[in-house]
């Protein structure tokens, strides 16, 4: 199993999500996604991605400036 | 002086700085004078702790500071105005004492609405609007009596009460008979907040209409309403306040057409000597000019001051009117209103124009910003700003006021446009939300841009080709129910696909891109096209 890292610290919705959207595809079953965000819009995103695509969404840390996510592709 | 909460302790305060000879008595029927009122839901979720936090003076650091005498529960009983006294009733002795007064000042405040229900009077149903009611209510929290609680009505109040409960880890569910809580906000924007609210975890019912409550040996069990039981332990009452007006009455004081007392601009009664202040009074909308009742402790304190001006002598300065700005923190969404609402304007006769417009409260690489949407209302054929609605977790009061001030000011949405505001990354956009609210309503206005608001689009659903531009990831998560998916960057040779279509809306997240798409298509000879204003950032319906 693998592990990607995606910084996308800085980028603007949809910016985030597109990343994710691109990594998942190629990432395979059980693959963990890491990713860390600056725009706020990404958590309500990641949050109905993971309902409708089926991946996990195993951890959700915001801060006051920051929000970091781990996902697991299916 | 009859009360002393806010308008009244503040009338008492400056007739003694112009006239430190005046002899003044203020007398009320409550324990507690001179108490934040609007303080009360974050003392009963412990945000403010101390009882001694709430209460701004007592009556002896009052007597101090001022040398003005106040009597706490002594309940005035009737006004006899040709011999100019008041009698009042000693609640802890018994009997009945006599003031004699040159002017008199009604400040007896407002009570809450308690609808005639079956239920209404059992222990654990509780109004908020004393310091009393808001210890009573945390005590009982304290001795972990309530796991559930019912908020009636949706306003100010019942919702900040709903969040200081679910803060105690209370079960919360918010019933309301409006369409939406928050009822003066319009629809779009209340909404906004209503989603934000239920994502927090508290129930919300609206169009619900609460029948009876339901008790256990005269302790609350559950609330019935129209639709359905709810059960709870607590039961809050905030269906909104009257106007104290009974002393009034009785002596032929005339009530305006809001039921307050009518008070000209130096708050004067319609009985020579007798003044009435705060949330008893009627103002007037300074928009309208016609008669407005805003029970608002920022109103209040203003009263009282020309009051006691006016009293004195001074009446250089009354008050002209009120504009009834509010501001609202619900969790860590702000909510702020000046102004007319969209719906409060059509009403009043106006033509008008709105605009959504997303916008950040700070520079978008400034870490820590916020998105605040703001809703602007303009009078279609003067350009006049009408009102405003701005909500979001972001900074909202600095907005709400910028317009406040310009609605003042009998600004035009082309003078707000140009106005000079504060900028630096970590406090505004270099083009302020506000700024850019006024661009895109006056693209509005000379006819470069045709919007659709989410409530019409909502409803006309069916009848319209909603386009979502986005990207593929964002049309995936969520869009608008029967939208169809065109990029942005297809849709100049996808455009053929729209040819045979009445009505297309373009949606994008807030509204930019498809402003951008809407005058390629209008370039390539579209003429039906719109876009949905705000975006689907500030569509508050079904997303699918």
């Amino acid at each position: 199993m693998a592990d990607f890292n995606l910084n996308c610290k800085g980028l603007q919705c949809p910016g985030p999500i597109v990343q994710v959207f691109k990594t998942a595809k190629e990432a395979q079953s059980g693959d963990i996604i890491n990713v860390k965000v600056t725009d706020r819009g990404f958590i309500k995103d990641i949050q109905a991605w993971c309902k409708k695509t089926g991946n996990e969404l195993k951890e959700l840390n915001e801060t006051e400036t920051e929000i970091q996510v781990k996902i697991q592709k299916k | 002086m009859i009360g002393a909460v806010a308008a009244g302790t503040k009338t008492a305060a400056k007739i003694k700085r112009e006239n430190a000879d005046a002899e003044i008595v203020v007398i009320t029927k409550d324990e507690h004078i001179s108490y934040a009122g609007c303080g009360l839901p974050y003392f009963i979720g412990g945000v403010i702790e101390e009882e001694k936090e709430l209460v701004v003076k007592t009556p002896q650091e009052f007597k101090q500071i001022t040398d003005i005498d106040v009597y706490t529960k002594l309940e005035a009983m009737s006004i006899h105005s040709k011999e100019k006294y008041v009698l009042a009733m000693d609640i802890l002795e018994g009997n009945v004492k006599k003031y004699s007064y040159d002017k008199l000042v009604l400040a007896t405040g407002a009570t809450p609405f308690i609808p005639q229900i079956e239920g209404a009077d059992l222990q654990g149903v509780h109004t908020v609007r004393t310091v009393n009611d808001a210890i009573n209510i945390r005590s009982l929290i304290d001795k972990g009596a309530v796991s559930k609680a019912v908020v009636v009505g949706g306003g100010f109040i019942g919702l900040e009460v709903a969040e200081n409960l679910h803060g105690k880890n209370i079960e919360v569910s918010i019933v309301e008979f409006a369409h939406h809580i928050l009822p003066s906000f319009d629809e779009e924007i209340a909404l906004y907040a209503q989603n934000y609210m239920s994502d927090q975890g508290v129930n919300i019912y609206t169009c619900e209409k609460v029948i009876s409550i339901k008790g256990e040996e005269g302790r609350v069990k559950k609330i019935i309403t129209d639709q359905r039981e709810i059960e709870a332990d607590l039961v809050i009452m905030s269906v909104g306040v009257k106007p104290n007006t009974k002393l009034a009455e009785e002596i032929g004081i005339e009530l305006g057409v809001t039921n307050a007392i009518k008070v000209n601009n130096f708050m004067e009664t319609s009985i020579e000597g007798i003044y009435a202040v705060g949330d008893c009074a009627e103002n007037v909308n300074l928009i309208t000019g016609k008669p407005a009742w805003y029970p608002m402790g920022s109103t209040a304190n203003k009263m009282g001051r020309i009051a006691g001006l006016s009293m004195t002598g001074d009446q250089k300065n009354g008050l002209k009117g009120v504009l009834g700005t509010t501001i609202v923190k619900l969790f860590k969404l702000n909510a702020g209103k000046t102004g007319l609402s969209e719906r409060e304007a059509i009403k009043q006769g106006f033509e008008v124009e709105t605009v959504i417009v997303p916008a950040n409260d700070k520079a978008h690489y400034y870490p820590g910003y916020r998105q605040i949407i703001t809703k602007l209302i303009a009078d279609k054929n003067t350009h006049k700003i009408l009102g405003a609605q701005v909500v979001g977790e972001g900074v909202v009061d600095k907005p709400i006021d910028v317009i406040a001030t310009a609605i003042t000011f009998g600004a035009k949405v082309e003078d707000l446009e140009n106005l000079d505001l504060a900028y630096a990354p970590p406090f505004s956009m270099a083009m302020a939300s506000t700024i850019l609210a006024s661009n895109a309503l006056l693209n509005k206005l000379a006819g470069r841009m045709n919007g659709i608001n989410s409530f019409e689009l909502k409803k006309r659903l069916d009848e319209l080709l909603v386009v979502d531009i986005r990207d593929e990831a964002s049309y995936l998560i969520r869009t608008i129910p029967g939208a169809i998916h065109i990029p942005s960057e297809e849709l100049i040779c996808r455009a053929d696909e729209l040819k045979n279509n009445e009505e297309i809306v373009l949606i994008c997240k807030v509204g930019k891109i498809a402003y951008l798409s809407y005058l390629k298509l209008k370039k390539l000879g579209f003429q039906n096209v719109r876009i949905l204003e705000g975006g689907i950032s500030s569509y508050p319906y079904e997303l699918v």
